[in-house]
């Protein structure tokens, strides 16, 4: 669970934005780079895209300094979503502290919501983490578009699972910073235990969320 | 194994190769017009950076510093520019070394994985290999239970027709057996008679004895007491000569490879056959033919089907005629019947084990099927010719080894 660089007061969280081709993981890191007013927010880095698709993945990093002086950093990454790629996938995802999982609303894209979140788990197995504890929010996208799945339904099929759900459209920018807002909350709780972030550093969970959100 | 994950964060002097920083020297010296040098992300100096003093501005990569540019040139604007240019170079080192490592790593990945099938597939291989191995044995097993069970059956088949022999032979040799036992008893009457002539004899009474001879008609019974002889004679001949064939076909057990005149089988066998089958009347038709080294027995059980088979064809009044020549360097023995034929639907099956067209319990379905390998057996091959009504002829030829 995250990175502690003790000598440089440094603790590193990957976070990583995984989901089915086209669901809109990159534009999840646009958005969200506009949209955060984290004290630091880094250059969205780019790897490599084919047809404006992602090759190897896209790296937004964010931050701050807590009053006891310890640089809280977030990487936030995003997998190329093509079947094809499961091998970049997987070492994308190796070493994550939380996941996104972006799903696509429209009524026709529930089988692919379905393998790539089973491809998921899957290569969560295969990289070592256990996907009971590790924090993770789907991300339901694609909200303005026709013809998707309604909340209702949607809160039907995946209301009974441990993970909070959230609507997005990531392309307005709705629901971006809330899925980021709900992530950022899991990963406190997480973190909270181990690194005693309350008592040493002076942070809870609010100050955690609003030191990047605000 | 790779020692860096891709995401794993960068130190100044990995991302400025020595080669790379003595360029980027060169074009920061021009740029500042000023002596500078390079202090990673704690301030330190890189090694073999000179000793400058001035002012240190921070080198930012994704969030914080990770090294300073230490110069004594006070133009913001130059030292601004010295900035954004060796932030640019990193940067764009830094997208290129994540990436490759990343490459690498799940490039590494899908080796392993690939190591991990090949070494399943190899397992798998073993396995197939191991599987294959013992099929072979299996299917050997099981050819010899079921080359045991033929055997079986052959011998079953020929303990059927050992049987039907049986009964006939019985009765062939039951015949002259009772008219030899009755003959004994008239004998047995005549001797008694001859014996009632004794006193007649001793006292010495001719004129008596001569009345009495003349009386009692002893001349005819004399003769009667010869002729009753001679027939038993001739009945335990008759006998004997059955029991000699049938001596001679039972040596169907010994698989001993003989030199034997195939004439000599064909009569004995016919013999054996004819005693079940008196009314059929069989032609013999052999020409001289060489000694044939064979299983004699085999043989003998060979031409004992076909003509067991030529018998219930032709019915109670039929002709067989059984021949045999010499063509070709081949023996040729064909055994024709006028009996009922073999319908056109049939012909091509009669070879076939258990195919019969007898009555349950009346045949094995076998007699031909090993009539047919004991002549394949001995190089030869069986032929057979058939018309429905016309009779059927089944000829044999058998190759002579030289």
């Amino acid at each position: 669970m995250a990175e502690y660089d003790e000598g440089m007061g440094k603790l590193t969280f990957k976070l990583v934005y995984y989901g089915p081709a086209l669901s809109g993981k990159t534009t999840n890191l646009m958005r969200l780079h506009d949209l955060v007013s984290a004290e630091l927010t880094g250059e969205l880095m780019t790897l490599e895209t084919q047809n404006d698709r992602t090759l190897f993945f896209d790296l937004l990093p964010l931050g701050f300094r807590t009053p006891s002086g310890l640089l809280v950093k977030f990487k936030l990454f995003t997998v190329p979503g093509q079947v094809a790629h499961d091998g970049t996938r997987k070492a994308v995802l190796s070493r994550a502290d939380g996941v996104v999982f972006v799903a696509d609303s429209q009524r026709n894209q529930g089988v692919n919501n379905g393998e790539s979140f089973q491809n998921l788990m899957d290569n969560l197995q295969r990289v070592g983490l256990d996907a009971q504890h590790l924090p993770l929010v789907v991300q339901f996208n694609k909200r303005d578009l026709p013809n998707v799945l309604s909340e209702q339904e949607v809160l039907e099929r995946w209301g009974t699972a441990p993970w909070p759900i959230t609507f997005a459209s990531a392309l307005s920018g709705v629901g971006v910073v809330e899925t980021f807002d709900a992530l950022l909350r899991v990963l406190y709780r997480c973190a909270e235990a181990e690194y005693a972030l309350a008592a040493q550093h002076q942070l809870t969970e609010q100050n955690f969320v609003a030191a990047v959100i605000k | 194994m790779i020692d860096e994950s891709f995401d794993s964060d960068l130190a100044l002097d990995e991302l400025l190769p020595p080669v790379v920083r003595h360029r980027l020297h060169d074009a920061l010296a021009v740029v500042l017009g000023a002596a500078f040098r390079l202090l990673d992300a704690r301030g330190m100096p890189l090694p073999g950076e000179m000793d400058v003093t001035g002012s240190r501005i921070p080198l930012v990569l994704e969030l914080e510093p990770i090294g300073y540019l230490e110069m004594s040139c006070d133009d913001v604007l130059r030292q601004q520019a010295a900035k954004t240019l060796v932030e640019l170079l990193l940067k764009n080192e830094a997208r290129f070394k994540m990436a490759s490592r990343l490459h690498l790593e799940s490039v590494y990945a899908d080796y392993e994985m690939l190591q991990t099938k090949h070494f399943a597939l190899q397992q798998s291989e073993a396995r197939l290999r191991t599987l294959s191995e013992t099929l072979e044995q299996r299917v050997q097993e099981q050819v010899k239970t079921i080359e045991g069970a033929q055997r079986l059956l052959y011998q079953a088949e020929k303990m059927a027709s050992v049987g039907q022999l049986a009964a006939g032979v019985a009765h062939e040799i039951n015949n002259p057996i009772g008219f030899i036992r009755s003959n004994l008893n008239s004998a047995r009457d005549y001797v008694r008679q001859f014996e009632s002539l004794t006193p007649l004899v001793k006292a010495r009474e001719a004129a008596l004895l001569a009345e009495m001879w003349q009386q009692q008609q002893f001349d005819e019974l004399l003769q009667d007491f010869a002729e009753l002889l001679q027939d038993s004679i001739a009945g335990a001949d008759r006998v004997a000569r059955i029991v000699a064939d049938l001596k001679n076909f039972s040596s169907v057990d010994r698989a001993e490879l003989i030199s034997a005149d195939l004439n000599d089988c064909i009569r004995s066998v016919c013999n054996v056959a004819g005693v079940q089958a008196q009314q059929v009347k069989i032609e013999l038709g052999l020409e001289d033919l060489p000694t044939l080294t064979c299983n004699a027995g085999h043989i003998n059980q060979a031409l004992m089907n076909l003509l067991l088979n030529a018998i219930r064809a032709t019915g109670e009044r039929g002709k067989i005629a059984v021949r045999s020549k010499l063509a070709n360097r081949e023996i040729v023995i064909s055994v024709c019947d006028d009996g009922v034929g073999i319908p056109a639907e049939v012909l091509p099956r009669i070879f076939d084990p258990f195919f019969t067209t007898h009555d349950v319990g009346q045949g094995t379905g076998l007699g031909l099927t090993v009539c047919r390998d004991i002549i394949a057996a001995h190089g030869g091959r069986i032929k057979v010719e058939s018309e429905p009504g016309q009779g059927a002829s089944f000829t044999i030829y058998l190759p002579i080894l030289v």
